[in-house]
């Protein structure tokens, strides 16, 4: 499937879904003015790749994918399509194909790691948490 | 004199950061977030307490985008415009924001204003959860996720009011003060 690469703005992250290099990253600033029309693409992605993976049997499957959340700030609006994301990354995950999740947050920001910890949470799926 | 010198005392220290009157576009919104993070008292901020006033004024611009009535410009510069003002006193920061709303709203922002002031953190937590998890669709003008956000913010109620604004309008505002 071929990658998706989504550069950043003032208002939007830096989005790479790349499953030949294993990498999906999401990065930067979130309260793009659509947040709706920004996210679609993204989960309308994930769901190919859900369905496309799917299709293969399971030694076909691509194993350990490298996913690293750095969000310097998203707005409430983009928090609920990025947990949308993590429900989509737990269907990935219960294929077998070994996620590697990253939440990554500021030494004292709190708030940025309370949030990932929530998310992890609501999509039941396991963090890891690194001081950026 | 008594109330000028109590006056005086209650606005020593303060600091208007950001003092915006007028129609609140997208690429407004962008000048004001920049003219933030301009600011000396902000800059001064230790990181998260930054981000807590940035992420308070973009969920205030949000909620004008999402809950202004929808009059003509012309009423709206005659009337009174949407507002959006950011203080600071003492280290403490206030983001205040206002907009016209139609009647009918008004219940419904109460009751959403009225929950969250009501609840610690451990109930907004669990709002926010089932919030999140809803579906929303394109109509849904926001479920409140933007109020609990902000309401996780405050250590202090999130104080608002109405103020008639002629025919079947009023003047919604709210404040909100960032815990350190």
């Amino acid at each position: 499937m071929e990658k998706l690469i989504i550069e950043p703005t003032a208002n939007s992250p830096r989005i790479v879904l790349d499953p030949e290099g294993r990498n999906f990253e999401f990065s930067g600033e979130s309260r793009p003015e659509n947040v709706r029309k920004f996210y679609l693409p993204v989960l309308e992605w994930l769901e190919a790749y859900t369905a496309a993976q799917q299709e293969l049997n399971d030694d076909e499957r691509t194993f350990g994918l490298q996913c690293q959340f750095n969000f310097e700030y998203f707005n409430s609006t983009s928090a609920k399509y990025i947990l949308d994301i993590f429900k989509s990354l737990n269907a990935i995950n219960a294929l077998g194909i070994g996620l590697d999740i990253k939440w990554l947050y500021e030494e004292d920001d709190e708030d940025m790691l309370e949030v990932g910890q929530e998310m992890s949470r609501m999509s039941k799926l396991s963090f890891e948490y690194i001081i950026s | 004199m008594l109330f000028f010198s109590y006056f005086d005392f209650l606005m020593a220290n303060l600091e208007v950061i950001i003092d915006f009157k007028g129609s609140i576009s997208f690429e407004i919104m962008e000048n004001l977030l920049n003219q933030l993070k301009r600011a000396k008292q902000f800059n001064a901020l230790r990181k998260p307490l930054k981000k807590r006033v940035y992420g308070t004024v973009v969920e205030s611009i949000d909620n004008i985008f999402k809950y202004a009535a929808p009059v003509e410009e012309k009423f709206n510069e005659l009337q009174r415009p949407p507002m959006l003002m950011v203080e600071e006193q003492d280290g403490k920061f206030t983001v205040s924001a206002g907009n016209l709303v139609l009647n009918d709203q008004i219940d419904g922002l109460r009751f959403k204003l009225n929950r969250v002031n009501k609840m610690d953190d451990e109930a907004l937590k669990r709002l926010y959860e089932e919030v999140i998890n809803k579906e929303t669709s394109d109509e849904d003008r926001g479920a409140g996720l933007g109020l609990i956000t902000m309401a996780l913010r405050t250590d202090e109620e999130i104080r608002y009011h109405f103020v008639p604004a002629g025919p079947g309008l009023t003047y919604f505002t709210m404040h909100i003060s960032i815990k350190e």
